[in-house]
């Protein structure tokens, strides 16, 4: 400290607008202030679109169909939407990790004391932090998604596979995509805010997205297979299904309403554990 | 104003806080005084609803701390310094901080140059000093121009220049009929600082009174004597209020009366003095003493067993 000037004798009694109280729109700002000022935010989002672009990019080149324009337009389309979605699959792991750090990160810090000091009730702040988190991911997952489709396009058309980007069947499914990525994000930012450590976070949730489907699929009962649907990470490619040949067993609509279970589950228990427990 | 009503605070088995009721009035400094493990940071935690009283309530002006409308507005909190995101910059804490309230950004920049803190503000706190830390922290704490300052051992961490500051900005605050509670478990930083002192030990109030009354109270002066003739002046001041203990053959320690007193006692009765000292009992001392009272209480049933560790606790 010693480079610092001396300072003042006393503060300034200058005072503040006498409007300046607590409001959802202030911690709303203020959540969106943090977010966008640590670095662990945009180089996960940079990661997810650099990914997104670089799947679409292999997808679209490995694939190898002679005679693509033969094939009937909704298998083209599904070609199309399946090459700009594959990045969604590791994207979906790169938000996670960013929505366990952004509650995480509060807590490893210290920081959580202050952001509870300002907003003593608590709740709006959880709500806040899942609201920016959902709309920065939608938003990013949106340009990684429609990017990805730019990219694998031009490719496939020179195979002879063609899709149109307004057509529904293929627009739906990359937004869908960015949502889902955001739904990813704000449920692992509840598990974060329930474990309250960033690797007991990323660990909880990396194991739900990635080995709850391979410990599925080991067990040989009818009950497993049955499952296999409800989990996280598989009703997310549910949600992007493209009317490909083999049919889902959930509508993309009820894929979401899977996904939304599952983050309502996680944000829920958040909640209480917030209120309850001591900072 | 702070209100506290038989506030108490378990960890588990523990009691951290052992229904304690106090004021805490405006318009002067008061001074939260302790042994680390005291209760102090559990108490103004408990006040600024991060930890949850087990029993008992705590108010300020009136109202639950989260039951204000504007709680930055009302309190400012400095508890530790460690309470701010290491990857984000001084600024953007401040910054995210404020939005809550609709705090501008002229504002942020206005407590930053009151702390100090214009050369690092733009630097990511991870690579802040305690004292860096420190004043980050109480920059926070000014952010919303709080009618209460509640501050947990500011000065830890800072330079002498730095020290100084906090307590003209706490006399300050308080001058102006604002609330201030600060913590500290060094009685001559509080001697200098606060007007009123809150002494805690083991979760409890043992003292509640103006500092100079306890620190009277708890101060009695001694006078250390060398003569070759120790032995008569011994007999010279005995008396039922005086207390005179020999340290050498030709020195004493004397308790009870004044320097000047002996000095003209003496020479009447043509006693050779080679030095006659006052020696004040260090604040330190009267805190210890302070405390280990109570922990002599406390530990009434087992003295033996447990006097080691909770002597250690009183320091």
């Amino acid at each position: 400290m010693s480079t610092t000037t001396a300072p003042p004798a006393a503060p300034s009694a200058a005072r503040l607008p006498t409007a300046s109280g607590l409001t959802f729109a202030g911690i709303l700002r203020s959540e969106w202030i943090k977010l966008r000022t640590v670095r662990s935010t945009s180089w996960s989002y940079a990661i997810v679109v650099v990914i997104s672009l670089g799947m679409a990019a292999i997808m679209s080149l490995a694939l190898d169909l002679p005679g693509g324009a033969d094939l009937p337009a909704a298998l083209q389309t599904s070609f199309v939407v399946q090459a700009s979605t594959f990045g969604v699959f590791f994207g979906q792991l790169v938000v996670a990790v960013l929505g366990v750090l952004v509650v995480s990160g509060e807590y490893s810090t210290g920081m959580i004391r202050s952001t509870l000091t300002a907003v003593p009730r608590r709740l709006p702040a959880l709500w806040a932090k899942a609201a920016v988190l959902f709309t920065a991911t939608v938003l990013v997952g949106s340009v990684a998604n429609v990017g990805s489709f730019l990219v694998a396009a031009p490719i496939l058309a020179g195979k002879g596979i063609h899709a149109s980007l307004f057509d529904g069947a293929v627009i739906i499914p990359l937004l869908a995509g960015a949502l889902y990525l955001a739904l990813v994000a704000v449920f692992a930012l509840g598990v974060g805010a329930i474990l309250r450590s960033s690797a007991g976070g990323i660990a909880a949730t990396l194991g739900m997205l990635l080995l709850l489907p391979i410990v599925l699929s080991m067990i040989p009962a009818t009950w497993a297979t049955d499952l296999m649907p409800y989990l996280i990470s598989n009703a997310g490619a549910g949600m992007m299904a493209s009317g490909g040949p083999a049919p889902a067993i959930l509508e993309p609509w009820q894929a979401l309403l899977v996904v939304l279970g599952w983050l309502l589950a996680s944000l829920a228990g958040a909640a209480l554990l917030l209120k309850r427990r001591d900072a | 104003m702070i209100q506290a009503q038989s506030l108490t605070k378990h960890y588990g088995s523990k009691t951290a806080v052992d229904a304690v009721d106090f004021t805490v009035q405006s318009g002067k400094v008061t001074g939260f005084l302790g042994p680390n493990g005291a209760g102090k940071s559990t108490t103004m935690r408990m006040i600024v609803g991060l930890s949850r009283p087990t029993a008992g309530s705590v108010t300020v002006n009136g109202k639950h701390y989260h039951e204000h409308s504007a709680p930055l507005r009302e309190v400012g909190v400095l508890l530790d310094a460690k309470a701010v995101h290491t990857g984000r910059s001084a600024y953007n804490h401040l910054l995210a901080m404020g939005a809550t309230h609709g705090i501008p950004a002229r504002r942020v920049r206005e407590v930053i140059e009151l702390t100090g803190l214009e050369t690092v503000a733009r630097k990511r706190v991870g690579g802040f000093s305690l004292g860096m830390g420190q004043r980050l922290g109480i920059a926070a704490a000014l952010l919303g121009d709080p009618a209460t300052l509640i501050l947990d051992e500011p000065i830890n961490g800072l330079d002498p220049e730095g020290v100084q500051w906090v307590r003209r900005l706490v006399r300050h605050f308080a001058a102006e009929g604002r609330t201030v509670l600060l913590s500290s478990h060094l009685m001559s930083e509080m001697a200098l600082t606060a007007d009123h002192l809150i002494v805690l030990g083991r979760g409890r109030v043992i003292a509640d009174a103006p500092v100079a009354d306890i620190i009277g109270a708890a101060t009695r002066s001694t006078v250390r004597v060398r003569s070759p003739h120790a032995g008569h002046l011994s007999t010279l001041l005995t008396r039922p209020d005086v207390t005179v203990t020999g340290l050498e053959p030709d020195v004493l320690e004397i308790v009870g009366i004044a320097a000047s007193e002996i000095g003209d006692r003496a020479a009447s009765a043509g006693i050779v003095l080679h030095e006659l000292t006052p020696l004040s009992a260090s604040l330190e001392e009267a805190y210890m003493t302070l405390t280990q009272n109570e922990v002599e209480y406390r530990t009434a049933g087992s003295p033996d067993s447990n006097a080691p560790e909770l002597q250690e606790a009183a320091r």
